[in-house]
């Protein structure tokens, strides 16, 4: 029972990052009031971005690419929402197209169809007197992202109601033209939040192919992307919030994978397929109890016309 | 009718199709860059392209050489079938944005729609015409059901409904992909275990042949095209699909304009579902005859892209599906080429990406006008 529940939160930390650090992506663009439903393209720029770098230069250095790309292709949507006021839904998913089949594209001219060739994955801390105790042992032998994944909501968190930064995304995302009055740039501050956005959704990318796996495959991320943006909502828009609700995915997807093998007769009772729609089950219930309270930000979605009353 | 009116009637739709069809160029210039870098040749592009060209439209130059007519009905059936789904989920699309909702959960109301027709289609025993009509009228009513299901969360409760579709959609996959097509509606194994996705539909449930054997043009293209044109007629001759289009222009001013505006919006949703259902109807009666293990392709997505391209306009939906479509049918024989197959999507994508960009091409294309293009941004709803 025990190995169980160690291995059930070893693969919970093993797969945790690369959404948490997409629902925190999500959480940054949303809070500037530029709706992200890109993240899973960028992910997916990121994943194959820094796969394809550990091919030459060392992993760290390739999820450093693996970034740049979600950040590249961050760019692109913050100039078509922010510059030229494009909508923010169509312009995500014309990301996340461009992504797909662009991903699939160089995959196919580069390599094979299926993933790039293994490279070496991040190295796996072992931390010293942990890795005897039982259970605590789990928390042992991940990859700094995971422990990266573990701080950085607390810190985003700190950033964004603590700090003067932070009351300046939140003032650009609720009330623009009020923040432009007090001599803010919205554009400016709106491309940051949107490229950093793009930053931690490569990053998140980038450790499911140097973390959790040692390749780009070719159907990464497989939807998590759009897992995130539902942690982001699942968590009312506040880092902790989906820093929170992207645990309790990647918990429920752990427990899937290990109900599936641990106890084959479960399986038998409840289908695998019942499992599977959890999260996005509960996400609806929450959503739909909360009710038209909401907690978006006000401006979420609208381009801001300095000009417009 | 006034040679102004007139010539503002054949001008418009040029200047209003004008910054897709931009965007649609643009994407193919750039695409056949990417085959020059990636293949390092002029020529390898050009043959790519044309490859793409004679799969899409028919083959020509194999007809010259001496070939039958199979060198055109086969390229014709397979851009037929692709411009028959994308057609209706693109118009999916586009009815959900008459009234200013972004269904992203066609990909889902479509499974749905394909799982019931492959489970009516397999398990009643109809007459020919009937069975066909039960198979599409039970599919539409699948897809309007769990479309309603994301306009009920919105007028209701307030979501979202770009969250609840994607959740919804989701929802869909894991239940139809991953339990009841490999659990309880598994088409029973004879012999060899290798069958996946559901028993086959009955002949009597099957769409069509239009050409004979050798091509797979089936008649879903027809029901596609008529749909298109049923629903252009509806949103721009019908009472209805007036208010609707009021309802998504401005929900307040249409409110005190004495519009029912949820009835609209749950209406307009209902259709825009049974569109996405009947695309999965199609795709099962005239194509795969049974449901397979998977839909294969994020039809629901590509539909997206197809209604924004062709301006959420029913007859501009059709003409997008149909380019999109043949140049589908035609990336299959860039394979050979050593071009992967999906090449055409992402034609489509950055498309969708340039169409995206839409103030950019008013304010290049006014340079060329002499009056100042009046600011009609509001072709899609505020997300």
């Amino acid at each position: 029972m025990l190995s169980v529940l160690e291995a059930l939160v070893f693969s919970t930390l093993d797969y945790a990052p690369a959404l948490v650090f997409a629902a925190l992506g999500a959480v940054l663009s949303e809070r500037s009031g530029v709706v992200n439903v890109g993240v899973e393209g960028m992910m997916r720029a990121g994943a194959f971005a820094a796969a394809v770098a550990s091919l030459a230069v060392p992993t760290p250095l390739g999820v450093v690419c693996g970034m740049a790309a979600g950040a590249a292709l961050a760019a692109v949507h913050g100039y078509l929402c922010i510059r030229w006021r494009s909508d923010q839904v169509v312009s995500g998913m014309a990301l996340n197209l461009v992504a797909l089949a662009g991903g699939t594209f160089l995959l196919e001219a580069l390599w094979s169809p299926t993933g790039t060739p293994p490279i070496e994955q991040l190295h796996r801390w072992v931390l010293p007197g942990l890795d005897q105790v039982p259970l605590l042992r789990a928390l042992s032998g991940h990859s700094s992202l995971t422990y990266l994944a573990a701080v950085l909501p607390f810190l985003f968190h700190f950033a964004l109601f603590r700090t003067p930064v932070g009351l300046r995304v939140r003032a650009v995302g609720e009330k623009p033209a009020a923040a432009a009055t007090l001599g803010l740039s919205v554009p400016a501050l709106r491309y940051g939040c949107v490229v950093g956005s793009g930053l931690l959704a490569g990053l998140g990318g980038a450790a499911l192919s140097t973390s959790t796996l040692d390749r780009f495959e070719h159907h990464m991320p497989a939807g998590l992307g759009f897992m995130a943006v539902a942690a982001m909502v699942f968590g009312r828009w506040t880092p902790l919030g989906a820093f929170g609700a992207a645990a309790f995915f990647a918990l429920g997807n752990a427990l899937r994978i290990g109900l599936a093998s641990s106890a084959p007769g479960l399986v038998e009772v409840i289908p695998q397929g019942f499992l599977l729609t959890l999260p996005y089950a509960l996400t609806l219930l929450v959503l739909a109890a909360q009710g038209k309270k909401g907690a978006a930000p006000a401006a979420l979605g609208t381009p801001y016309q300095p000009e417009a009353r | 009718m006034t040679d102004v009116t007139l010539r503002a009637r054949l001008v418009r739709p040029f200047q209003t199709a004008l910054p897709s069809v931009l965007s649609v160029a643009l994407a193919l210039a750039v695409c056949f860059l990417a085959i020059v870098a990636s293949q390092g040749s002029l020529w390898v592009a050009a043959r790519a392209y044309a490859e793409m060209a004679w799969g899409g439209f028919g083959d020509l130059p194999k007809l010259f050489a001496g070939a039958d007519a199979s060198a055109l009905t086969r390229p014709w059936g397979e851009t037929a079938s692709k411009t028959a789904l994308l057609t209706l989920t693109g118009l999916s699309v586009a009815v959900a944005f008459s009234v200013g909702l972004f269904n992203i959960g066609a990909q889902g109301q479509m499974m749905v729609g394909a799982l019931s027709a492959a489970v009516l289609g397999g398990k009643l025993a109809l007459p020919w015409p009937l069975h066909v009509a039960v198979c599409l009228a039970g599919a539409a009513l699948a897809g309007a059901a769990y479309a309603e299901i994301a306009a009920a969360l919105k007028l209701e409760r307030g979501v979202h409904e770009v969250i609840s579709t994607i959740m919804l959609n989701w929802i869909a996959v894991s239940l139809v992909e991953n339990w009841l097509v490999v659990g309880p509606l598994r088409a029973q194994a004879s012999g060899d275990n290798s069958i996946s996705g559901t028993d086959e539909i009955l002949a009597s449930a099957q769409l069509p042949r239009l050409l004979g054997e050798t091509s797979r043009l089936h008649a879903g293209i027809l029901v596609a095209a008529a749909l298109a044109v049923a629903v252009w007629y509806w949103l721009a001759r019908t009472r209805y699909g007036f208010e609707s289009r009021a309802v998504g222009l401005g929900p307040e001013a249409a409110r005190a304009a004495g519009i029912p505006v949820a009835a609209r919006v749950y209406q307009a949703m209902a259709l825009s579902g049974a569109l996405a259902g009947v695309a999965g109807a199609v795709l099962v009666m005239g194509t795969e005859h049974k449901f397979p293990a998977t839909l294969g392709a994020p039809y629901g997505f590509d539909g997206i892209a197809i209604s924004l391209i062709g301006q959420n306009h029913p007859l501009g939906v059709l003409a997008s599906a149909a380019l999109f479509g043949a140049l589908r049918a035609g990336g299959t024989r860039m394979q050979l080429l050593g071009v992967h197959k999906s090449f055409p999507e992402l034609i489509q994508g950055l498309a969708l990406l340039f169409v995206a960009a839409r103030l950019v091409w008013e304010t290049l294309l006014s340079r060329f006008r002499r009056e100042p293009a009046a600011s009609a941004t509001v072709e899609v709803p505020r997300a």
